[in-house]
C-alpha cells in the first residue's frame, strides 16, 4: 500500500487506469503537468467563452450548403492558393532564418570596383562550403517563387470569383497591400547578393524614387540609405527583409485569415 | 498531537469578525444596473445612434434568421481530425516537396559581383516585377506639348511611377466599383473583360520590359502591348455575353433563392 494519499484528483492514477496509445498518453501527462502549474484549464475556458459568445460558427462547407458535392471539386485547388502561399512563405522563413546565420551585409572587402564583397563572398561560402547550402539557398528562392506566383493566383481567383464583394472589400485591399509587400520582400532579397543585377535592379529603384517629386529624396533616403547605392543600401535591405518586412507581412497575413476566419470564406458556386 | 475532531486552525473562525472583508461587493444590485432601454434613453449623440443601430441590426438579424431556410448544425462540414487533418498534411506535404524538388532540378545560379562602373547589357528584376518593369519603358507615349516643340511633362520615370499608381488604385477600387450579387464570371461579363485585360495586359508589360529578347520591332511590340489587352477583353466579354443567355437558364435555382438578386 501507498502512503502517498489517493483521492478523486489523482490524475496520474486516473491516467494509468485508461487505455491510451503513446501519443495521448504523452500529451496527457504534458497538459496535467502544464495545467497543475499555470492552470491552463481555466484559460481554455475562458477562450472557448468568448468562442461562443463571440457568436462565432464553424463555417458549413460550401458545397454542403449549396448542395454541390460532386460537381465542384475541380475548383479547390484555387481555393487552397491562398494556404499555398502562407506555406511557401513558411518555408522561405525556415530557410531564410538558417541562411541567415551565414550571410553578411557587408560591401566591404572590394579592392577595386567589381571585385566580390563580403556579401557576395558570404553568398560563395554559402553555396560551396556550407553543408546544404546550395540546396537551401535554391530552396529559399524557389520558396519565394512559388509564394509570389501563389499570391498572384490567389488574387485572380478572388477577382474572377467575385470574392472581393461585400462585405469583403477591406479584405481585398488588406491583400493588395500584402500583394505590394510580398513584392518589395521579393525586391528586397533579390539586391541582398549583391551581384550585377542586384546592384543595378536596385540602382534602377533609387532612380525610381528620386523621379517622384515632393517625396522622392526622403523615400531614397529612408529606403536606399542615400542617392548612391552602397553599404547603407545594403544594411538597409537587409533589416527590411529579414526584421521590418517579416513582422509587417505576418502581421497583416493573421489580419488577413483572422477577417477571412470571422466572415467565411466566399462561397463558389 | 490533537484530536481528530478540533480543526486545525489559526486562531478560530468568528462570524462576527471577518477580516476578508466579507462577500464581493463589486456587482451592483439588479435594479441598478440599466437596461439597454435605459442606456438608449440616457446617451446623446453618436452613443445613441450607434445602441440604434445595434438593436436594428439585432432585429434584421433575428428577422432573417426566422425567414431563412437555413438549417443551423452543431456539427458542419467534415471532421477536423482525421479528415481535414490529413487532407491538409498531404497538401502541406506535396506543396513542399514541389518547392524542394524544382530547387533541386533547378539550382539557382549566380551572377557576377556587383560593379558600378560597368552597366550591364540586360538589367533584369525577377520575373514577377517585369510588369512593373515594362511600366518604366513607356516613354512613347508620354504626353507632349506641341506648344512647348514637343517637349514632355513629365520624366520618363516619373510618368512609370504613375502608371504603377495608377495600377494599383485601380484594383483597389475594383470592390467599390463592382456591387450586386453576380460571383461567376459569365454572370459579369464586363468586368470579367476587365480582368483578363489586366492579365493580358500584365504579360504583355513583361515582354515589354525584355524587349531585347523578341526578335520583332518596338515599334510593333509597343503597339501590341496595349492592342492585345484590349483584344483579350473584347473577345472574353464576346463570349461570355453569348454564353450568357443559356448559362442563366442553368444556374442552380437554388442559389437564386438563397440570395435573390437586390
Amino acid at each position: 500500500m501507498s502512503l502517498k494519499k489517493q483521492d478523486e484528483m489523482d490524475h496520474n492514477a486516473w491516467l494509468k487506469k485508461q487505455d491510451l496509445t503513446v501519443i495521448e498518453t504523452a500529451f496527457l501527462t504534458t497538459l496535467i503537468w502544464l495545467d497543475k502549474r499555470l492552470r491552463i484549464v481555466d484559460y481554455l475556458e475562458l477562450l472557448e467563452t468568448m468562442y461562443y459568445r463571440a457568436n462565432l460558427q464553424m463555417p458549413k462547407s460550401h458545397t454542403e450548403q449549396y448542395d454541390l458535392d460532386n460537381k465542384f471539386w475541380y475548383w479547390y485547388p484555387l481555393y487552397s492558393l491562398g494556404s499555398l502561399s502562407i506555406i511557401a512563405y513558411l518555408v522561405a522563413a525556415i530557410t531564410g532564418a538558417l541562411l541567415g546565420f551565414y550571410y553578411s551585409p557587408s560591401t566591404a572587402g572590394a579592392a577595386a570596383q567589381g571585385d566580390p564583397t563580403a556579401a557576395y563572398d558570404s553568398l560563395v561560402l554559402i553555396m560551396t562550403d556550407v553543408q546544404f547550402g546550395f540546396m537551401l539557398r535554391s530552396i529559399h528562392k524557389w520558396a519565394a517563387q512559388f509564394m509570389t506566383a501563389a499570391v498572384f493566383l490567389h488574387m485572380l481567383r478572388v477577382y474572377f470569383t467575385g470574392s472581393y464583394k461585400e462585405p469583403r472589400e477591406v479584405n481585398w485591399v488588406l491583400g493588395v497591400v500584402l500583394i505590394a509587400l510580398t513584392l518589395f520582400f521579393g525586391f528586397s532579397g533579390y539586391v541582398l547578393p549583391w551581384k550585377q543585377l542586384s546592384f543595378w535592379a536596385a540602382q534602377i529603384g533609387v532612380e525610381m524614387a528620386l523621379a517622384t517629386p515632393i517625396v522622392g529624396e526622403w523615400a531614397a533616403q529612408l529606403v536606399f540609405g542615400g542617392f548612391t547605392l552602397g553599404q547603407a543600401t545594403l544594411v538597409r535591405m537587409y533589416i527590411l527583409h529579414v526584421f521590418v518586412l517579416p513582422f509587417v507581412v505576418t502581421g497583416l497575413i493573421a489580419l488577413h485569415v483572422g477577417i477571412v476566419w470571422v466572415q467565411g470564406i466566399a462561397e463558389p458556386h | 498531537m490533537t484530536d481528530d475532531t478540533t480543526p486545525m486552525t489559526d486562531g478560530g473562525t468568528d462570524g462576527e469578525a471577518r477580516t476578508d472583508g466579507g462577500p464581493p461587493a463589486t456587482v451592483p444590485p439588479d435594479d441598478e444596473t440599466p437596461t439597454w432601454s435605459e442606456r438608449k434613453e440616457r446617451s446623446q449623440g453618436l452613443a445613441q445612434l450607434t445602441y440604434q443601430y445595434f438593436e436594428r441590426s439585432r432585429r434584421e438579424d433575428e428577422e432573417l434568421r426566422a425567414e431563412s431556410t437555413y438549417v443551423e448544425r452543431d456539427v458542419l462540414g467534415f471532421p477536423a481530425w482525421p479528415h481535414e487533418t490529413l487532407r491538409n498534411l498531404a497538401i502541406t506535404s506535396f506543396f513542399i516537396g514541389i518547392i524542394v524538388l524544382v530547387a533541386a532540378v533547378l539550382p539557382v545560379h549566380f551572377g557576377a559581383p556587383a560593379n558600378p562602373g560597368s552597366t550591364p547589357a540586360v538589367i533584369l528584376p525577377d520575373w514577377y516585377l517585369y510588369w512593373s518593369f515594362g511600366l518604366l519603358k513607356l516613354n512613347p507615349i508620354n504626353p507632349g506639348l506641341e506648344v512647348l516643340g514637343g517637349n514632355i511633362l513629365l520624366g520618363n520615370e516619373f510618368l512609370g511611377i504613375i502608371a504603377h499608381g495608377i495600377i494599383f488604385a485601380a484594383i483597389t477600387l475594383v470592390p467599390f466599383l463592382n456591387k450586386g450579387s453576380a460571383r461567376r464570371p459569365v454572370e459579369q461579363p464586363f468586368w470579367s473583360a476587365v480582368g483578363v485585360t489586366g492579365v493580358v495586359l500584365s504579360f504583355t508589360l513583361a515582354a515589354l520590359a525584355i524587349q531585347n529578347f523578341f526578335p520583332i520591332g518596338l515599334d510593333l511590340l509597343f503597339t501590341l502591348t496595349f492592342l492585345l489587352p484590349a483584344v483579350g477583353g473584347i473577345i472574353t466579354y464576346a463570349v461570355l455575353k453569348t454564353m450568357r443567355e443559356g448559362y442563366m437558364y442553368d444556374l442552380n435555382r437554388r442559389y437564386y433563392m438563397l440570395r435573390p438578386p437586390k
